[in-house]
């Protein structure tokens, strides 16, 4: 299962990677070290199903490209971890909340007394 | 009956004076560990005071005796009184239905909190593995994302997490403070008493003082890891980190509270490193959190435990009389019940 999920994620990798979509043969190609061509393949269709890739048809293949882009699903997989409104089941909270603007000026100058003070000692 | 009333009195008086009173306390900032213990214990002996109040409803007590043939039949007699006149049967169908609805909605709600935190977990473990890449230099997954934000995927195969957001705010130190705040969190187990609190606090939503159990078990377990940081990094580089982190985290949908932050909080308290309680007071504290989780179980089972003080065998010298009466026959039967 790990093993799976390693492939899954070299996948994606490729695919996020290149300039534009890929035949199930290029990403097999780049594939580091080697899989069976079929073993990709099938990954890449339950990719595909999962919702994570879509596809055209070339010729008798299809081109597969990624539905977001690498920076959008990490936008998303993020929100869903730290999103406030949800009671976080999956995570422990972030290390750190919003402070807000007055607040950060006020703690910053509290910080910077107290190194100095520190440094005087 | 007595003990009935006393538990949930115990119960009632938890929820709407302790909580508050706890909530109130200064000193959990200073000691977060030994008030850890103080809210789960609340929380956790309420829960368990209502459930034995109803069993005590069910079961009438009964003075314990060595003698099991003596025991049964002053159970059945009492049983019998109390089921006798309907009031009683009322009661004790009301204890009874108590006691079953606790017990089944409190297991319900903390098999449902800790699998669904599983399954999150696992979800989000496989979407880190597609979009994250691990940093062995860092011992965390670091996933491009602007958005400073630092958190730790408890269970199974830990995992702290990192956004290319923070590493860019954060200096060498503070990078450290981080990683070993949230190393504290996974060593702790911080995730299991957060889910124990919250799943009380799902189950009884209308009681405000189990929402505020779970509230201040999630914010005093920050304050441990910030301690565990600092007993590694320089804390003034803790204090740095959070607020180098707060003040870019991104502006929560549900908007700023009045008044400081939580965050802010942390930092102030880190600035200003209160001594830790002192080791009678935390003595005491611990006592008295023992005490918390003592009472329910010792109310219950208060007639057993009155039982083993008294001396309800024959002595010595009476033990010979004593078989010599049990094997006269049935006589004998009473004989010892009188005798104890």
């Amino acid at each position: 299962m790990r093993g799976f999920g390693e492939l899954e994620a070299a996948i994606m990798d490729r695919i996020w990677s290149a300039d534009g979509p890929l035949l199930v043969r290029e990403v097999h190609a780049t594939l580091r070290p080697e899989r069976a061509y079929n073993t990709v393949l099938t990954v890449v269709e339950i990719l595909y199903r999962k919702g994570w890739l879509t596809r055209e048809k070339e010729g008798r293949a299809y081109r597969y490209r990624a539905t977001a882009t690498r920076e959008d699903y990490a936008a998303g997989l993020m929100g869903e971890a730290l999103d406030a409104s949800t009671d976080r089941a999956a995570t422990l909270r972030r290390f750190a909340e919003r402070i807000g603007p007055d607040e950060a000026g006020q703690l910053h100058e509290a910080l910077e007394q107290a190194r100095r003070a520190g440094e005087r000692r | 009956m007595i003990a009935a009333a006393a538990l949930l009195g115990y119960a009632g008086l938890l929820l709407a004076a302790g909580a508050p009173a706890l909530a109130r306390a200064r000193w959990p900032d200073r000691a977060p560990r030994l008030a850890v213990a103080a809210w789960l214990a609340l929380a956790g002996s309420a829960a368990a005071s209502v459930t034995l109040g109803g069993l005590a409803l069910v079961v009438p007590t009964v003075r314990v005796s060595a003698d099991l043939a003596d025991l049964l039949t002053a159970c059945v007699m009492a049983l019998r009184a109390q089921y006798a006149h309907p009031g009683g049967a009322a009661l004790a169908g009301a204890g009874a239905v108590l006691a079953l609805a606790v017990t089944a909605r409190v297991s319900w709600c903390t098999a449902r909190t800790l699998t669904a935190g599983a399954l999150a977990r696992r979800r989000h473990r496989r979407g880190l593995g597609l979009a994250g890449h691990p940093d062995p230099r860092l011992g965390a997954v670091v996933i491009d994302h602007h958005e400073p934000a630092a958190y730790c995927l408890p269970g199974g195969r830990r995992q702290v997490v990192l956004t290319t957001g923070a590493i860019a705010a954060l200096d060498h130190a503070q990078l450290a403070a981080v990683l070993a705040h949230e190393r504290a969190h996974q060593r702790g187990r911080h995730h299991l008493l957060v889910s124990l609190a919250g799943a009380l606090a799902a189950a009884f939503p209308r009681i405000p003082a189990f929402r505020q159990a779970h509230e201040q078990v999630a914010r005093l377990a920050e304050l441990l890891a910030d301690d565990a940081a600092t007993a590694a990094c320089p804390r003034l580089a803790v204090a740095g980190a959070l607020l180098a982190l707060g003040a870019a985290a991104p502006v929560p949908a549900a908007g700023l509270g009045a008044g400081g932050s939580a965050t802010g909080a942390r930092v102030r308290r880190l600035i200003a490193a209160p001594r830790p309680l002192s080791r009678a007071a935390s003595a005491a504290g611990m006592l008295t959190v023992a005490a918390l989780v003592a009472f329910p179980l010792l109310t219950a089972a208060g007639p057993a435990l009155a039982a083993r003080g008294e001396n309800y065998c024959p002595h010595a010298a009476a033990a010979a009389p004593a078989a010599a009466a049990r094997s006269a026959g049935t006589a004998g039967w009473c004989g010892l019940s009188a005798g104890c």
